[in-house]
């Protein structure tokens, strides 16, 4: 068996073929999604018809909580009372109620670009070249200001640990397009600033089975365990001993009554041996052009390694890998987008290591034809307060009440802004936008609709969203 | 209410019928709210009333249609006229009568606050048949077993595949019962009566080994915080060991589930008591709260307690009560919070446990200094009741509240009285509630209010207990034959799946109580059916007439878990250190059995993930078997499969014969002897790599050869399914 003697056509119909095999108690009877594939990754395609026309997502997940004041959200309103007491407000609002300062206006210049006249604030001069390609959603709010809370809620819908995140539900929907690559990467920062609070949870499948979890990229060293074959196995001796594995294992196949869950045990030890290639030339940039690796500001130290995972991203889009997601900053503080102090040092800080590479990130994918099948999405787990966390260079709490994120590709339309917070920016108040409201939208950009998006779990038919009737922002597709 | 059902029958049906009934009583009930009938309109949507009858002023109805509240109705489309919402102001100001359904032959749904006796006659949920059944042995209950089997599979005409051949049985008896093959000379001595082998297996510890890891997944059993920072919780495994010993000892599930859920109060000075109370506190909790989440955060964790008690040992999804009356099982919202206060007060603690016996408080929060120092000769030991010093985290808030409230939609900011310990209406009639009551001694330091609990769930005549009793024995179903009676084994409600062989259930729950609440006389009863011992051989006339397998006239070979693949490689390598109890650990070079692997949340380890170890958060019944590409890069390329191969070659490696050699690793690996093909074939290999690897003048090529031979054993399908 030296030439893998399926195409990858046959060996997705045979199912079981492709490495299928979630139990028939676990895919016939749990999965009310309807797929009838024994392969828990084969592609399913999409049925909804209102939503985008993403076929992979890259969400940039600006961890810590950006402050949409200082970044896209411009409130002239919020310098006119600079300085003022903000009436009325509540301390415990965010994390640090004795350090409640009074109305802080954005230290940063804003100005307006593109043809939608957007105003930006001048962290990111590269990406807001590309607002007439961006689509904002001003009027975001969430239900908690603490970050592992909130980290949670926006990848999985819930405060409290253990369920799926949205790129579990989205692969679990729509299968995998690649066959020699995880359908669901996660990268974190590899500045040794952390992982995002509640770490791994924060990709996990949940009550999803664990094959829908996000693979995680370790940051140094090897991103994925086992990978590289023991020193004594050369690739032909390897190869030598897969084929007498598979042999030994025909043998045995057709008196089992369990024959397709056997032959598809054999197809994943091909799969692998596929993947140990596969997988390191996806994720070298070492051999991109070199105008495209200036694209990215992999030549600049300060934003080199942010610049080669948004690379890294676009490099399995186009192999396939069907949802990515990339966090921008380590944990907490200043190691990541939580500007308790010194917002201008902190904002400066991380927007300077993202801006090109997001910015290229964008150019790149158009310019490949990818951005349509590509939803980008951009945000953090909650906003920042409009007044000042009193410091010697002061800073912004945390503020569940208003948030912007932000989408491109994918069908999305550009220049478009959706919703309003107060003139301040404090809280969310024209259009009002929920995570799971959020989530409903990022599904509809992948075309699968958030209602029928389910899973049995607990007795009941779970979903993403939730059961407050969550809307999808439709205009966000034009 | 007579003129307004004029007005009903003239205005409103053809109003309703356009405009709201689609997505709230036809199409969909959107937003939870059906008004097919007067009934289910007055119940409201997921937010509460809607209609007020009598009183249009107070009913939500009137002010979304006319758009002074949100969301707008109806959805998306233009606002009614005046003349409409007029008519329905005044219909529903004469009390909102209907003539009729609005959907011909609809009939009003269950009122979900209340329990009706109709309720209690879901099957689960009636008292046990035979409530007098007396103990048989283990042969009689085997035959007893086959009969209910063939009984039904009659119809079809189906009986069961021959006896598996005593090599296979064997095997299959020592993967099932200790998760580990027999060595030869173990094979040699038990082959001759398997039957008897099944007591030995019984009785090695390795049992509990192996049925302590099923029983942590229900338990959803882990030895850190979860949430943001994950902290160690370095002394939660007495728990797992507890699990260990009881199975061991055959303790009686009843006291098992007793010691569970309130060893504290039953037996405060027994260290096994204490430590099986893991049960309770084994859920994540987060170690920074802010003020305004205290509360919210207190409540998650007693609903992680509840949920846990409710779907592990009942098969109820009793948390679904928690934001509104569970839609499909009779579980109100009030007997949620009733339930849940019976954790009001309920914390993890730490204990030392000195040398005398003495049980002293182990102070410990984030600030190290202030935390007890490590007591000489004492054992450490993570325990979950009342009556020490809570741990403390990273709060701007207390341990826990001193009431626990009823709350709307699930919302702390939503108080509704305060909620005093009671039970599920379905196990507890008015009145019942002293036959349970335990009231601790003067001076305690704990409310009983756990133990309370424990005599309601293990009460088999008054209270839960005939449902406790049917969830575990279809556990142990489940484990022996890869699928449950109840194939939901979770789930013994409206939305789970019925019982294949109601009455095979029923009559295993009544032996086990009849025996005491002791398991391994049922376990015994399996394993002697012919159901069990039957050959896994294919018979596509069969696997035609029932390919679900729910009459069980014939076995699929079942995949073998994730700890069981690698204790079984660490065995045949020779490499098993058998070491029992104590801290675990998360190296994954570890020789020990995969159950002492220390399980952290945020770094499960790998390898049993990768072969579908659920994650920790919640209990979990059963397992996916999934077959993806990252468990074959574990055989083929992680250090430690690779150091198993290698060792299990230099086991065999005493002869100097090759085909010897694949004889004996053959015998090692997989209880038989090759077939010629396979020796051949195994020679082929073993000469060809030697080849290769003697032409880069490898010193050790014979060596390595024989490894590489070994670990593609170690990969066969064979030695991860169970045949």
């Amino acid at each position: 068996m030296n030439n893998h003697p399926f195409s990858r056509r046959d060996l997705l119909q045979r199912a079981g073929g492709g490495f299928g095999a979630l139990a028939l108690s676990a895919l016939m009877e749990r999965d009310s999604h309807g797929t009838s594939s024994l392969n828990p990754f084969a592609p399913k395609t999409p049925t909804l018809t209102v939503g985008g026309k993403a076929k992979s997502v890259i969400w940039i997940f600006t961890n810590g909580g950006p402050s949409q004041v200082d970044t896209w959200d411009y409130k002239p309103e919020l310098a006119k009372r600079d300085g003022k007491a903000l009436d009325g407000f509540d301390p415990k609002t965010g994390f640090f109620p004795g350090s409640v300062g009074g109305l802080m206006k954005s230290p940063f210049k804003f100005a307006q670009h593109g043809q939608s006249g957007t105003w930006c604030s001048e962290l990111f001069p590269q990406t807001s070249r590309h607002v007439d390609k961006m689509c904002f959603i001003h009027s975001c709010w969430t239900g908690s200001n603490n970050h592992s809370p909130a980290l949670f809620m926006m990848n999985t819908g819930a405060t409290r640990m253990g369920y799926p995140c949205v790129g579990s539900w989205v692969t679990y929907g729509l299968g995998c397009e690649s066959d020699s690559l995880p359908s669901f990467v996660v990268m974190s920062d590899p500045k040794n600033r952390g992982l995002p609070k509640g770490s791994a949870s924060n990709w996990g499948a949940g009550f999803l089975p664990s094959v829908y979890q996000g693979t995680w990229l370790k940051p140094s060293g090897k991103p994925i365990d086992n990978l590289d074959a023991p020193s004594s196995l050369t690739p032909q001796r390897q190869r030598a001993q897969l084929d007498l594995l598979a042999k030994l294992n025909r043998s045995a196949l057709a008196q089992s009554p369990i024959e397709s869950e056997l032959n598809a045990r054999i197809e994943s030890f091909e799969l692998a041996y596929r993947m140990q290639t596969a997988a390191p030339e996806a994720f070298d940039v070492a051999n991109e052009p070199e105008h495209i690796k200036k694209l990215y500001g992999l030549d600049k130290p300060h934003c080199a390694h942010f610049s080669a995972q948004c690379l890294m991203a676009r490099r399995m889009v186009e192999r396939g890998v069907r949802f990515i997601q990339l966090y921008s900053g380590g944990m907490e503080n200043q190691q990541s987008w939580d500007g308790h102090n010194d917002i201008i040092g902190n904002h400066s800080g991380f927007a300077a290591e993202s801006d090109q590479p997001v910015a290229a990130l964008i150019t790149d994918l158009e310019q490949r034809g990818l951005l349509d099948d590509t939803l980008i999405v951009w945000g953090g787990e909650f906003g920042r307060l409009p007044i000042s966390q009193k410091a010697a260079k002061p800073g912004r709490d945390h503020n569940p009440h208003a948030f912007t994120v932000w989408m491109a590709g994918g069908g999305v339309r550009g220049g478009y802004h959706h919703g309003e917070t107060d003139e301040i920016g404090f809280k969310s108040v024209v259009d009002r936008v929920s995570v799971h409201d959020l989530h409903a939208t990022i599904l509809a950009a992948v075309g699968l609709n958030h209602e029928k998006l389910t899973f049995k779990f607990q007795g009941l038919d779970q979903r993403l969203t939730g059961v407050e009737n969550p809307q999808i922002v439709k205009q966000v597709f034009g | 209410m007579e003129r307004g059902l004029v007005t009903f029958q003239k205005d409103i049906v053809p109003l309703l019928k356009t405009h709201c009934l689609k997505c709230h009583g036809a199409d969909a009930t959107k937003g939870d709210l059906d008004i097919a009938t007067r009934e289910d309109l007055l119940r409201g949507s997921h937010n509460g009333p809607v209609v007020v009858a009598f009183d249009a002023a107070k009913s939500v109805l009137i002010e979304v249609i006319n758009h002074t509240k949100e969301p707008n109705m109806p959805k998306d489309k233009p606002k009614l006229s005046s003349e409409s919402i007029a008519k329905l102001t005044s219909w529903i100001n004469d009390g909102g009568p209907y003539a009729e359904p609005l959907i011909a032959g609809r009939k009003p749904k269950r009122d979900p606050t209340k329990v009706t006796d109709e309720d209690r006659q879901w099957w689960s949920f009636l008292p046990l048949k035979d409530k007098a059944a007396t103990p048989i042995t283990p042969a009689e209950g085997a035959k007893k077993i086959d009969e209910m089997l063939l009984a039904k599979a009659k119809s079809k005409g189906l009986t069961f595949n021959p006896k598996a051949d005593p090599a296979t049985l064997v095997r299959r008896m020592y993967l099932d019962l200790t998760g580990i093959p027999p060595t030869p000379e173990e094979l040699q001595s038990a082959i001759r009566n398997p039957q008897s082998e099944i007591d030995k297996l019984l009785a090695s510890s390795r049992f509990g080994e192996r049925w302590a890891r099923h029983w942590l997944d229900v338990a959803r059993f882990a030895e850190s915080t979860g949430f943001e920072q994950d902290y160690d919780r370095p002394f939660a495994f007495h728990f797992r060991d507890f699990v260990i010993k009881a199975l061991n000892s055959d303790m009686p599930f009843d006291q098992f589930v007793k010691w569970q859920l309130a060893g504290d109060e039953w037996e405060p000075s027994n260290p096994l008591a204490l430590a099986a109370t893991g049960f309770v506190g084994a859920g994540v909790f987060p170690s920074q709260i802010t003020a305004n989440e205290v509360e919210r955060t207190r409540y998650d964790a007693m609903d992680d307690m509840l949920s846990t008690t409710g779907a592990g040992l009942l098969g109820l999804s009793v948390g679904c009560a928690r934001c509104h009356d569970n839609k499909y099982d009779p579980i109100p919202a009030r007997d949620y919070y009733q339930m849940l206060s019976t954790f009001t007060t309920t914390t993890r603690m730490n204990v030392d446990i000195h040398p005398d016996g003495k049980i002293t408080p182990a102070i410990t929060t984030m600030a190290k200094d202030k935390s007890t120092k490590p007591i000489e000769g004492a054992t450490r030991m993570m325990i979950c009741g009342e009556g020490y010093d809570p741990i403390v985290m990273h709060t701007q808030g207390g341990p826990f509240f001193d009431q626990t409230f009823f709350l709307k939609r699930g919302n702390p900011d939503l108080k509704d009285g305060e909620a005093k310990q009671g039970f599920l209406q379905i196990f507890a009639r008015p009145g019942d509630e002293k036959r349970w009551q335990w009231s601790p001694p003067e001076g305690a330091k704990y409310s009983g209010r756990r133990r309370t609990l424990s005599n309601w769930i293990t009460d088999v005549d008054h209270g839960a207990g005939a449902l406790l009793a049917r969830v575990i024995v279809n556990r142990l179903w489940q484990h022996h034959f890869g699928t449950g009676i109840v194939s939901t084994p979770n789930d013994f409600g409206r939305t789970g799946n019925a019982p294949t062989q109601p009455e095979l259930l029923d009559w295993l729950a009544s032996q086990l109580i009849a025996n005491g609440w002791k398991m391994k006389p049922i376990h015994q009863m399996i394993l002697l059916s012919q159901a069990w011992q039957q050959s896994t051989k294919r018979d596509a006339a069969k696997e035609a007439a029932d390919p679900g397998n729910e009459l069980f006239m014939y076995r699929k070979p079942q995949r073998l878990e994730g700890e069981a693949i690698r204790d079984s490689m660490l065995a045949v390598s020779g490499m098993l250190d058998s070491t029992m109890f104590g801290p675990g650990t998360r190296d994954e070079n570890s020789k020990r059995r995969s159950i002492y692997f220390n399980i952290k949340r945020s770094q499960l380890i790998g390898s049993m993930v990768a072969f579908d170890a659920p994650e920790p958060l919640v209990s979990q019944g059963a397992r996916p078997t999934t077959t993806v590409a990252p468990q074959a890069l574990i055989l083929m390329n992680s250090a430690q499969a690779r150091g198993w191969a290698e060792s299990l070659a230099k086991r065999v490696s005493d002869v100097s014969d090759v085909g010897q050699r694949i004889k004996d690793a053959y015998r090692i690996c997989f209880s038989r002897a090759p077939r010629a093909d396979e020796i051949a074939s195994g020679k082929a290999f073993v000469e060809s790599q030697r080849t290769s690897y003697a032409a880069e003048k490898k010193p050790n090529a014979e060596a390595l050869a024989m490894a590489d031979y070994c670990q593609v054993l170690l990969g066969l399908n064979e030695f991860v399914y169970v045949n």
